[in-house]
């Protein structure tokens, strides 16, 4: 039972890892918190469900029409709402109000769309029968997932480090009015930064369906709580810290589950106090100020 | 809340006791008969005509509307049963106010009804607040409870506080009904504790039988779930069952991942497997069971029977095959005395809500048949007072018979009548699906089919 759930709470972790990627890459560029994350990440769910069922498009093959759909819609996104937001006094402080009230509307036009019941897709969609690691078998959907998030993880670290965007983006991460003043144009770096977020929101938002069996327009709550989590764990800002942040939730959440199963849901809350106690920068908090 | 209307009529007539005829000799007998009668038959026009306008008065007293206040959920886990629940309960108000109001007996006249809801999404908190508004602000005359026993369970103490009838329809937890409440009545469906009779009466007799040794739970741990649980322990000790409980957790109502606990109670290796969980949790739960390739040799699921639309298109209709569940009365047609049939109300139902994303179920059954309890009771209640309103839903116990089956009250005002049997699913053609009663054999269609294909 330990190994299985030590192996099962890596790739859940992995999973999470994705969820809290994009809120990080939007915390880390415009120093804003998306409120709105698991919203969008419930769209990319519905999306994927809809598509599935008018034309039996693979989930994977989804990805990329997530990818390309969202980060369409985070650009213009990004100048309607941000660029106004940061020129307010206490800019985090009012993104959370903002988007809270962003991703209130977003769940009751979803509410009015798709119904309030559990919606999702068949298993088999993502490959039939468990997929068996060191001996455990696991569902296909949860191994898919998790190579997904390495991949996404993988593609970000190439966006910020191998490409000349990327390069921008660390300057303006590091630190926006310098990055003004050296001729960067920084609300384009931070609207496609803004973008990409969104769309590894709606990427993970593929996999919802297979990792939390059903969707539903108010998701998006929850999983916020989870995804933030997941990032103060790893450490603001930082992506790397946010797959260490998701390993830690996914096998914390396992262990709870094997060990003390009733009191589980109070993980995501006992873990963010311990880390705001012990070590408020997050596990690779040093990497933040260096990035 | 509410008001107090004396019936005109009978302090009339009581009046009338006081002119009786005195013992005398039979002149005077006579004259005094005459004299007597006349009395009596002026009195008698007097009070006839003023019982006439003390029921005119009061009939003018009569509210122009009645107001009946109920949440719903349109987001959340509970946003499946609770909206099946309202669309029920507005499936027969609408009806009433086509006819032109629900007759009320007290004010000798229909009266519209005016149905105040708000949102709860689901959230105990927010549900607490605004059952306070109904009752405090709209100052509703009928107070109905949300769907399920967790958004229910805030209802009982506000309601109780303000002295409010509270019409619960599905929350059946078992703490809600006590000897010192009276302001608490159950419609719907059963008592919680009630709720597993069948599933521990089977696995104790014929699951004995089929060589059941073994039974793994799995319960969510709200009001609800955990009360179910919590009988299924108390059956088998009550019953001296030898069957052995390997495996009996709780979790959170909003878990969604069961990979790892699958594993964990594959490690007990069970004979049978009962989870008591919402709709979510079920979905979550028996696609986690397909995906990972494990079937029990006998597995009961909660809301199966209950919720069966959105579990079957999430989980596909091969992922329901052998399994077991509750066979409520939305699948099961009962002969009633009154109000529509199941199968009239589904077809009402769907001509109705054809465009609603709202799926018939159990819950939308319990909706209407509410509003057939209240109807009945509205029909002869002495007055509004909250307290003889439940005293006329009392005198429908045993009497009443709706297409959700035997009403039947226990002094705590906790529904006994229906219980619900066990049913296990076979598949059809076209990718169907239908229940075989399997417990209770007296109306039983099917045998259990033991150990699951």
């Amino acid at each position: 039972m330990l190994e299985y759930a030590l192996l099962g709470g890596l790739l859940y972790g992995l999973y999470y890892g994705l969820v809290g990627l994009g809120l990080n890459l939007v915390f880390g560029v415009m120093r804003i918190v998306n409120l709105a994350h698991g919203d969008f990440l419930m769209l990319g769910a519905f999306g994927t469900i809809w598509l599935y069922g008018l034309l039996h498009l693979s989930p994977l093959g989804t990805i990329f029409i997530a990818l390309a759909v969202f980060v369409a819609l985070g650009v213009p996104l990004y100048y309607l709402l941000v660029p106004r937001l940061l020129r307010a006094k206490d800019p985090e402080m009012l993104s959370l109000l903002l988007f809270f009230g962003l991703s209130q509307v977003i769940e009751a036009i979803a509410t009015i769309v798709f119904g309030p019941s559990e919606q999702s897709i068949p298993g088999r969609a993502l490959g039939a029968g468990p997929i068996h690691i060191l001996g455990q078998g696991f569902p296909a959907a949860w191994v898919v997932s998790a190579a997904t998030s390495v991949v996404a993880v993988l593609a970000v670290y190439v966006y910020l480090y191998r490409t000349r965007l990327g390069y921008l983006t660390r300057a303006v991460m590091v630190h926006r009015e310098e990055a003004l003043a050296s001729g960067i144009d920084v609300n384009r770096v931070s609207a496609i930064a803004f973008g990409v977020g969104l769309a590894l929101a709606a990427i993970a938002g593929v996999f919802a369906p297979f990792m939390l069996g059903g969707v539903t327009p108010t998701m998006g709550v929850e999983l916020i709580v989870q995804a933030f989590v997941v990032i103060v764990i790893g450490s603001l800002g930082n992506p790397l810290g946010t797959v260490l942040g998701g390993i830690v939730y996914g096998v914390s959440l396992m262990f709870m589950q094997t060990y003390f199963s009733s009191w589980a849901d109070l993980l995501p809350y006992v873990l963010l106090i311990v880390i705001l106690l012990a070590r408020p920068s997050g596990l690779l908090g040093r990497q933040v100020r260096s990035a | 809340m509410g008001h107090t209307y004396d019936n005109p009529i009978n302090v009339s007539f009581r009046s009338l006791r006081l002119f009786r005829p005195r013992k005398s000799d039979w002149l005077l007998e006579s004259a005094f008969l005459e004299e007597t009668m006349l009395r009596k038959l002026a009195f008698g026009l007097l009070a006839s005509a003023s019982a006439l306008l003390a029921a005119a008065s009061y009939a003018a007293q009569a509210p122009s509307e009645l107001k009946i206040g109920t949440l719903y959920a349109t987001s959340g886990p509970f946003a499946s049963t609770s909206m099946q629940q309202y669309d029920g309960v507005k499936f027969w108000v609408d009806e009433m106010n086509a006819r032109g109001g629900v007759y009320v007996k007290p004010y000798h006249k229909k009266v519209p009804i005016r149905l105040i809801a708000y949102d709860d999404q689901s959230n105990t908190a927010t549900a607490a607040t605004l059952y306070d508004q109904l009752i405090t602000q709209d100052k509703v005359n009928i107070l109905i409870s949300d769907s399920t026993s967790v958004l229910t369970s805030v209802a009982v103490p506000i309601a109780r506080n303000h002295k409010m009838l509270l019409i619960d329809v599905t929350g059946g937890g078992t703490p809600f009904f006590s000897k010192d409440n009276p302001y608490i009545v159950l419609t719907a469906i059963p008592v919680t504790s009630l709720w597993p009779k069948y599933i521990v009466d089977f696995l104790a007799t014929d699951g004995a039988k089929l060589g059941i040794r073994s039974v793994a739970m799995l319960y969510d741990t709200n009001d609800f779930t955990g009360t179910e649980a919590q009988a299924v322990r108390n059956s088998l000790k009550a019953l001296r069952s030898p069957l052995k409980l390997v495996y009996d957790h709780g979790v959170p109502t909003q878990t969604s991942s069961y990979t790892v606990i699958i594993n964990n109670i594959r490690a007990t290796h069970p004979d049978a497997v009962i989870e008591f969980g919402f709709p979510n949790n079920d979905i979550a739960y028996l696609r986690a069971l397909q995906e990972n390739g494990v079937t029990f040799n006998w597995q009961f699921a909660n809301f199966l029977g209950i919720d069966p639309v959105p579990i079957k298109k999430a989980v596909g209709v091969q992922g329901l095959k052998d399994l077991y569940s509750y066979v409520p009365p939305s699948l099961l047609a009962h002969n009633p005395n009154f109000g529509l049939t199941l199968a009239q109300y589904q077809t009402a139902w769907d001509h109705k809500y054809a465009n609603d994303k709202v799926p018939f179920g159990h819950a939308s059954v319990g909706g209407y048949m509410t509003g057939l309890v209240l109807q009945k009771a509205l029909a002869r209640t002495q007055s509004m007072e909250q307290l003889a309103l439940r005293k006329a839903i009392f005198s429908l116990s045993g009497k009443l018979r709706t297409l959700d089956g035997a009403f039947s009250l226990n002094a705590e005002g906790a529904q006994v009548g229906e219980l619900l049997p066990l049913g296990q699913i076979r598949l059809t053609a076209n990718n169907g699906m239908k229940f075989a009663v399997v417990y209770p054999h007296a109306i039983a269609t099917g045998k259990a089919i033991y150990p699951a294909k």
